[in-house]
């Protein structure tokens, strides 16, 4: 047997690996989109794009599957117990990663792989995988500051708002929780249909 | 050219791997034996010897469960980037019962407001540190040894090792207790105050009848008096409430009319006020986050994509399609029948009578004068 601490940090590699090659494959696939003559045309050569669109979409979606599972497991390792800021924004940072992840999932499957060709849609899916990247590295650095006390974030630039925690009372959460599923259903059900861009 | 720059590139992310180290944040104050027990550092191959200097500083002399002080200074070592440094307070140097509780003795208070005899600290820039240990000796009278060791990084590091240092047994002279010597009870340790109390701090004693409190700031020099209120050996210290990074030390002296000892200087240990999430509401949290994420960039799909269709819920066009033109109202008869019921008059000529109505109508054939 080992602990559920070994265990998160398992699940949370898978994700985080994961979603690296999905982040960089969909940044690549903007960038071809949008600057399609950069690298001589390579990158956004039919085969190249294909590839990375592929890859993407394959990442995102192991990284989708395995994420609950690192969050229940990181759950428990904390012996389910909430007891300070950084651990309070592990858990928001998640839920943005994961919606970040999902915009990006559910994007590429209902509008195809015709996105790519799309420049300003193409610009929005990278943004989409390059905030959901960073959301996802901000949830596991937070897991290194708790464990090591350092992250590799100590030595970049970039740190987002992590020691002090916004704490909304529960009940203002349900109420969010709930615009939240009704903004879905107004999306889904009421908007407009995004449907399926053919390839050219 | 591109494989090279390719593989070169690979070699360097691997040697940067090695450049990381275990635990470089410190591994948090705790209860260790010497060198924790042999293990990580204790192999020879990952540690080296300190180049600092660590002095300790004790009273020879102690008296059964009275409280006695230990004072380490640590200075002129190297260290790493953290500028952390770990110090050992041991009874023994055997790898195993060396926690001074295993040899009798009683920690009131760590250096850092707890009760451990490993903590660690940042060193100021200094280079020099000082850490007190206030400890009740063991109740058996007898010869006592205390030893410290330091661990500290290196910048650069380039063997990952730890630096360590071992002191001499600082020998400590354990004596019986003179009868009706007033002190601390010897299950009493300091309390931790949360940040902002300022509710009064509990001191319990033994063989005293009267307890006087001075207190300061870390760094301050004249002590203030603390007003006490209590009686038989519980007592009530009122101390100003710690807010920040702001450190208050005390001193208790405790009397009985035939002795009176001034305790060691302690300090008032506070923790940050309790956090007040709990794990419900951060899940729940995370969800609405996350779903209002999910929909607001769904829409922004939506949105921006080149859709050309309808909506589902627009059937306009079939509607229009399947229904018969709407039938004119009453009343908007062809033009033939309205105009052949209207009367002619000879006194208002180009105007006609419609007798339905009730009024008169300009004559389109013979318009009125002044008309068009």
């Amino acid at each position: 047997m080992f602990g559920a601490a070994t265990f998160h940090a398992a699940m949370a590699e898978v994700v985080v690996g994961s979603m690296m090659l999905a982040t960089l494959c969909a940044m690549g696939c903007a960038i071809a989109t949008i600057f399609p003559n950069i690298a001589g045309g390579i990158l956004s050569s039919d085969r190249v794009m294909v590839t990375m669109d592929k890859a993407s979409i394959a990442g995102a979606l192991l990284g989708l599957m395995f994420m609950p599972i690192a969050a229940l497991s990181g759950s428990f390792a904390a012996d389910n117990v909430v007891n300070n800021a950084l651990l309070y924004n592990k858990f928001v940072y998640t839920g943005l990663a994961f919606g970040f992840w999902a915009s990006f999932v559910i994007g590429r499957v209902r509008l195809g792989p015709g996105v790519w060709q799309h420049r300003s849609l193409s610009a929005l899916q990278g943004a989409t995988a390059a905030m959901a990247m960073l959301m996802t590295t901000m949830a596991s650095s937070i897991g290194g500051k708790l464990v090591r006390g350092e992250s590799l974030f100590d030595i970049m630039p970039i740190w987002l708002p992590s020691d002090s925690a916004t704490v909304l009372n529960p009940i203002f959460s349900a109420v969010l929780l709930l615009v939240g599923i009704a903004a879905l259903v107004v999306v889904f059900r009421l908007g407009p249909r995004a449907e399926r861009i053919p390839l050219d | 050219m591109r494989p090279r720059v390719t593989v070169l590139t690979i070699i360097a992310l691997l040697l940067a791997t090695g450049a990381s180290m275990a635990n470089p944040g410190g591994e948090g104050d705790a209860d260790r034996d010497y060198t924790c027990g042999g293990s990580c550092h204790g192999d020879p191959a990952l540690s080296s010897p300190s180049d600092g200097t660590v002095t300790v500083s004790v009273n020879p002399l102690a008296f059964s469960g009275t409280a006695t002080a230990v004072h380490v200074t640590a200075s002129g070592m190297s260290l790493s980037g953290n500028r952390l440094l770990g110090v050992f307070l041991l009874g023994s140097a055997n790898g195993n019962d060396d926690h001074p509780e295993d040899h009798g003795w009683n920690i009131l208070q760590d250096p850092n407001g707890g009760t451990r005899n490993y903590v660690e600290v940042v060193v100021p820039p200094s280079g020099s540190v000082t850490l007190t240990w206030v400890m009740l000796a063991p109740v058996q009278p007898g010869i006592q040894t205390l030893l410290t060791e330091i661990h500290h990084g290196s910048s650069p590091n380039s063997n990952n090792w730890a630096y360590s240092a071992l002191t001499r047994g600082y020998v400590v002279d354990v004596q019986p207790v003179p009868e009706n010597l007033p002190g601390f009870a010897f299950d009493w340790s300091p309390e931790t105050r949360v940040t902002g109390d300022d509710s009064p701090t509990v001191i319990r004693t033994r063989n005293t009848t009267s307890v006087s409190v001075q207190w300061m700031l870390e760094d301050e020099w004249v002590p203030h008096n603390a007003e006490v209120t209590g009686e038989d050996d519980e007592w009530h210290a009122m101390l100003p409430a710690t807010i920040g990074d702001i450190r208050i030390q005390y001193q208790v002296t405790t009397s009985n009319g035939d002795f009176s000892i001034v305790q060691p200087w302690l300090t008032v240990a506070t923790e940050p006020a309790a956090f007040d999430g709990e794990i419900w509401g951060a899940r729940i949290q995370a969800l609405a986050f996350g779903l209002l994420i999910i929909a607001f960039l769904l829409s922004l799909q939506a949105r921006l994509s080149p859709w050309e269709g309808h909506h589902e819920l627009d059937h306009s066009e079939e509607v229009e399609a399947t229904e018969s033109p709407p039938e004119e109202p009453p009343g908007l008869e062809p033009a033939d029948d309205y105009w052949s019921r209207m009367v002619p008059s000879e006194e208002n000529p180009g105007w006609l009578w419609d007798p339905v109505e009730e009024e008169w109508v300009a004559d389109p054939n013979n318009p009125p004068e002044g008309g068009v």
